[in-house]
């Protein structure tokens, strides 16, 4: 191990890596950037850490959920079958007097069981139990549904269409907001020499975490305790504790390490826990229920399609003088938490712009499908992926570089956003463009590729407003941390925060050390239980480590001050949000987020002019985080993030036809492999935040955000031909070459 | 129907009498109780239940226990035992390779492989040797890096 | 209750089977195990006995026979085809390029092609290479069946319920031809099933003039499409003169197609691939030319 005389190519590697340097976990830590090891990155690289689908409870029996087949009608009737001693099948029945038969997400339309009327294919109508998974199969071949079946509306046409009849009040809108800013934009397209109109659409995406949904109950005492793959805990506990109508501390959710989620397990795990917590109820044995692969894709929420309607006026010379926008996503059967995802979308419609008077109208459709949800992002990149597009057609139509149009509206500190607030912050864009037009070499390839030369170069501008929207964190959230110092010298952490991949629990122990001066190892953080730790809100909206995480440095802090007189004591602290930026929340008018996290990507492609596929030959990122809690975990966020943009905007097809996803296998749902993509360059332009811990702001979602438009930019410009759709698999690429316009904006003045 | 069969399984023969259509994921992970295999997409898609069979890597949700009779399965918990194994899981580790964690067993099992057969990839060459293991959270690039790093590492070391 | 399985330790010993019993083949297990799944923990779901052939030793192996054919027994995972250099380079393409590496180290040669799928990776070269399928059976020993007759349609083969394929004999290697093209689209870069794939192979005289040309795609119709007709229009020119034929060619060979799904892209690509590769051969001066 000591001979280290070799070439120096031996070390190349170790060297890339010591720009992170991986700290020894016992040395006191002195800063928050650089990285260390991630407390979980043995035990999961061993494959010794246990997940859901791992555990096993003695006496534990099994659970299949019970389906509606159709996606819209009335159940006639439920045939099941005798059905032996020790198995069980639980419906809307077996909820005890007193319970509801609603999961409380945001809004608690959601039926815990459909009962009586369908909204949507899949919609649970019953639990099977019991201990063998074989008989369990059989049985359910034999349960009969019969139904009157009724006719869908799918699509987000079809839903306005109110196609079948509307079932949601009397126009299938579940939601509605809308905003303005500047003067009156109906006026000034009166004036104006140009108005151009263009309509972006995007498509479902499955969040494909690499472990599917799953849940245990089992009943420990009087409590019902949930061993869960989940973000939240403390929203399934709150979401499902009606049911029973008992007190919502016997229902306890323990999370269980969570392999991936994205948004995916944030309410959807309530589906699961629901049905569970009433078949526990009855049955009182350890119940496991662990979702297959194509009944996850199938059976859970998605990525909400959207469909959006620019209109703007431009003087003669391109420049923007209003933008008016209608913004439909497709919800799905039940509002859920889509109204927020609506709300999040609408308020990013101005990506990283400012333009002189703006207004946008946001609608949430009802539609026959599987209810959309939350994925990183929440609402804000359909918004983002529709104006970087909408501006590219604008540059395109008046011969300008799409860097150099959408450079001139970048918003700046100071500058009104579309809810009558203000930036607080420094807009590190002008910076991104330098670092990557230089690394990229994008003036270059941008004027030497042009259109049409099937070589292509993107770039795209987008935002991410950290944590909930306006005074949320203090008004609704009221999130609370605590911090135990124990008598050996510990600390703990209580905290409601979740692992799913993100880093969260070697950030929030970074955090606590290095302001306590102590090694990682003096810290400890375990999985939250909703019996033992304080609810800090929701593991969502880019808030972990913005929000719990400035809490834990606020407590830290407290406690190096009483560290060397007080033996073992504990710190608690709950969000305040600062004075002097008011949000209305009944009418979105102010500050929507203090701190947003900026970003800006380009991205390199070569299309094969026989068979139009697309080959990545560079992407480039930078982005404003605040500060990076860990340089490695952040980079490996945005590695990610990037990959499931890419996704978005290019292979990942999800097509729902006739109100069934079609494609439910990984074979049909296509993500990309590590051959798909180029090692990606990475950058950063920070300008920390306040009210973060060490200046960070959410990022994980920001991301995501939008790379999709680069790719999407680039594809265009290699083939000249406008791309207002996607997602837009290599066989799209030949439709658009051969179908497509050059330029689809409709100038309807 | 059951049938006895009989295996190497981590370097130790075992028998046992089981259904031989069951498959080898099931088995390991309930019979067995190694669960570093996971099931990500029971369809040999994701490559999170690789193991290798006699020494070449497959996806185990795929494999009858009937056609393991005589062979050589060889799973994480085996190869975590063994110097080039470490070697990994400690460059995954120091690497950042690793988020969610449950692509990550089957990655280890792709890159154990790649590196029994070439010592000195070049970075494509670990990106064809991963690429039927999918990861939604890495975006690949520092599993990438953390496998060429264990190569320089056990090119220092145990292959010196 | 289920259904029986055998696992069978000698060829001699799965054929007896096979003759008594109506099974279901597996070998490899990469489709038949897809199709089989049912839940985690519970046995896959097969609709009539099944036998597991996967290791029999006489079903390995790639070798010469003394007719100079390739020899690839039945067996042989796609890794095997992939990396022997006896092998034409248009089926280790195909075989490279099979699904993922866990794949194609289960995936077989005879499971690939009794599978009879239209996005089948190994149909498409074996055709272009003329290709002979060898079933056997204790009843009437072995029987030779060249491809194109032995893949009826979708999932269906010429096989006796009696018989097993052992082997399949290609009669080409790559002195056979000057010039080959192998491209698959999948849908994704690696780890993909094909979305269309393209394979051909040129051979010309001394003087230059072609005296062999085939053709072939899949996943453009039910069946690999190939065509002597088509291919004869190549035959007997010079090589300056293809470019002028590449029409007469694509024209003739889209008329060929039928694809069910994305008709357009299939037709297109193929037309595009077929222009390209035959303008490149065409001003290609190396001695071996592979695209």
């Amino acid at each position: 191990m000591e001979d280290r005389t070799s070439s120096p190519e031996c070390t190349k590697y170790e060297e890339f890596f010591n720009e992170f340097l991986p700290k020894d976990n016992d040395t006191p830590l002195v800063s928050v950037e650089s990285a260390v090891h991630r407390v979980d990155a043995i035990s999961k690289a061993s494959g010794e850490l246990k997940y859901v689908a791992d555990i096993k409870f003695p006496d534990m029996i099994y659970a299949r959920m019970i389906r509606a087949e159709i996606p819209r009608g009335t159940i006639k009737k439920i045939h099941v079958p005798s059905l032996p001693k020790g198995y069980y099948f639980i419906t809307e029945k077996d909820i005890p007097e007193g319970g509801k038969n609603c999961l409380n997400m945001i809004a608690s339309d959601w039926k815990c069981f459909a009962a009586g009327v369908v909204r949507f294919r899949g919609e649970t109508i019953g639990l099977l139990c019991g201990p063998n998974r074989e008989k369990l199969l059989d049985l359910e071949k034999q349960i009969k549904i019969e139904y009157i079946e009724e006719t869908p509306a799918v699509t987000i046409q079809e839903g306005l269409d109110c196609k079948g009849g509307a079932f949601v009040n009397d126009n299938n809108i579940h939601c509605h907001l809308k905003l303005e800013m500047g003067e009156n934009v109906d006026d000034i397209f009166e004036k104006a020499p140009h108005v151009f109109e263009d309509t972006i659409e995007t498509g479902f995406q499955e969040h494909v975490y690499l472990e599917t949904n799953g849940i245990i109950i089992r009943k420990e005492g009087e409590k019902y305790v949930l061993y869960a793959s989940a973000q939240c805990p403390f929203y399934i506990r709150k979401s499902i504790y009606t049911l029973l109508n008992i007190p919502i501390e016997d229902v306890v959710v323990r999370q269980i390490s969570t392999g991936g989620a994205f948004g995916g397990k944030e309410h959807f795990p309530d589906v699961l826990a629901g049905p569970l917590l009433v078949a526990e109820h009855k049955i009182g044995k350890p119940i496991k229920l662990i979702f297959q692969r194509e009944e996850d894709i199938e059976n859970s929420v998605k990525r909400h399609p959207s469909l959006i309607k620019f209109k703007t006026a431009t003087d003669e010379n391109g420049n923007i003088l209003a933008m008016d926008s209608k913004v439909y996503y497709n919800v799905g059967g039940y509002l859920a938490s889509s109204y927020v995802v609506l709300q999040r979308g609408c308020f990013h419609i101005m990506g990283c712009y400012k333009f002189p008077s703006a207004r946008t109208e946001g609608f949430g459709v009802a539609t026959n499908c599987y209810p959309s949800c939350a994925f990183r992002g929440f609402g804000a990149p359909q918004a983002i992926f529709a104006i970087e597009t909408h501006m590219c057609h604008l540059a395109k139509h008046f011969g300008i570089d799409p860097l150099e149009y959408k450079r001139k509206y970048l918003i700046k500190q100071g500058d009104t956003t579309i809810t009558n607030g203000k930036i607080v912050e420094e807009v590190q864009c002008p910076k991104m463009i330098e670092q990557l037009t230089e690394a990229s070499d994008y003036y270059t390839k941008s004027k030497e590729y042009g259109y049409g030369s099937y070589k292509g170069i993107g770039i795209s501008f987008y935002n991410h407003g950290g944590a909930f929207t306006g005074n949320g964190e203090s008004a609704i959230i009221k999130g609370r941390v605590r911090l135990t110092k124990n008598s050996n010298g510990t600390v703990d952490i209580f905290c409601g925060q979740t692992e799913m991949g993100q880093g969260i629990n070697t950030a929030l122990r970074k955090i606590a050390a290095v302001t306590l001066g102590l090694p990682m190892s003096k810290v400890n953080f375990n999985a939250p239980d909703t019996g033992v730790v304080p609810d800090s809100g929701p593991t969502a909206a880019s808030r972990s480590t913005m929000v719990p995480g400035f809490l834990v440095e606020k407590a830290a802090k407290e406690m190096k001050e009483r560290w060397d007189n007080e033996e073992s004591f504990s710190v608690e602290k709950q969000y305040e949000h600062p004075e002097g930026y008011p949000w209305d929340q009944s009418t979105f008018q102010g500050y929507a987020y203090l701190g947003y996290g900026w970003g800006c990507s380009i991205v390199e492609v070569e299309i094969d002019k026989r068979t139009t596929e697309v080959q990545i030959k560079g992407i480039w990122s930078s982005h404003d985080v605040g500060n990076c809690i860990d340089k490695r975990i952040v980079y490996g966020q945005v590695n990610g993030g990037i990959a499931q943009g890419i996704g978005w905007a290019s292979t990942e097809l999800l097509q729902n036809i006739g109100g069934k996803f079609k494609e439910t296998s990984f074979s049909d749902y296509i993500v990309p492999t590590s051959m798909d993509l180029p090692e990606q360059k990475v950058f950063f332009a920070n300008s920390p935040y306040e009210w973060g811990p060490y200046g960070a702001k959410g990022m994980g979602e920001l991301v995501f955000n939008g790379v999709g438009a680069a790719y999407i930019d680039a594809v265009s410009r290699a083939i000249n031909r406008d791309i207002s759709k996607i997602p837009v698999p290599s066989e799209y690429v030949t439709d658009h070459v051969l179908h497509g316009v050059s330029d689809c904006l409709k100038e309807i003045k | 129907m059951e049938k006895n069969i009989t295996f190497t399984l981590n370097g130790t023969k075992v028998n046992l009498t089981t259904n031989p259509l069951n498959r080898l994921l099931d088995v390991l992970r309930e019979h067995f109780d190694l669960t570093a295999s996971k099931e990500g997409c029971s369809e040999g898609e994701c490559g999170a239940c690789s193991v290798l069979f006699d020494g070449h890597m497959v996806t185990s949700c795929l494999i009858p226990m009937g056609a393991v009779e005589g062979h050589e399965i060889m799973t994480l918990e085996g190869i975590k035992q063994t110097e080039l194994g470490k070697i990994i899981i400690d460059a995954y580790a120091d690497g950042g390779a690793v988020q969610c964690g449950f692509c990550i067993p089957g990655m280890v099992v792709a890159t154990y492989y790649l590196l029994m057969q070439n010592h000195n990839p070049t970075e494509d060459e670990c990106r064809v040797g991963i690429s039927g293991n999918i990861c939604r959270c890495t975006g690949y690039d520092l599993i990438v890096k953390s496998i060429m790093l264990a190569a320089e590492r056990a090119r220092r070391t145990i292959w010196a | 209750m289920g259904v029986n399985c055998y696992v069978p330790q000698t060829l001699e010993e799965a054929l007896k089977i096979r003759s008594e019993k109506d099974c279901i083949i597996l070998a490899g297990g990469s489709d038949l195990m897809v199709g089989a799944f049912r839940a985690t923990g519970v046995t896959p779901y097969f609709a009539s006995d099944v036998m597991i052939i996967r290791s029999l030793k006489e079903l390995q192996g790639i070798s010469r026979n003394n007719k100079g054919q390739i020899e690839i027994k039945a067996c042989t995972t796609s890794r095997e085809i992939a990396s022997n250099p006896l092998v034409p380079w248009v089926l280790r393409q195909a075989a490279g390029k099979m699904g993922a590496i866990g794949l194609r180290n289960s995936a077989t040669i005879g499971g690939n092609i009794a599978n009879a799928s239209p996005k089948g990776d190994m149909p498409g070269p074996l055709y272009l290479l003329d290709a002979i399928v060898v079933v056997e059976s204790l009843a009437r020993g072995e029987r030779e069946i060249p491809i194109s007759e032995f893949i009826l349609k979708l999932k269906t083969v010429a096989i006796e319920k009696d018989e097993i394929i052992t082997k399949v004999l290609i009669p080409y290697d790559d002195t056979s031809f000057d010039a080959f093209f192998y491209h698959k689209i999948g849908r994704r870069h690696a780890n993909a099933i094909s979305k269309l794939t393209l394979t051909s192979a040129i051979k010309f005289s001394r003087r230059g003039s072609v005296t062999d040309f085939r053709l072939a795609t899949t996943a453009c119709g039910v069946k690999t499409n190939r065509s002597r007709e088509v291919e004869s229009l190549l035959i007997g020119h010079k090589k300056s003169e293809i470019p002028s034929l590449i029409d007469s060619v694509t024209t003739a060979f889209d008329a060929l197609l039928t694809p069910r799904a994305m008709p357009e892209y299939r037709k297109e690509s193929t037309k595009k691939m077929i222009e390209d590769f035959l303008l490149k051969v065409s001003h290609n001066d190396e001695q071996k030319f592979y695209e």
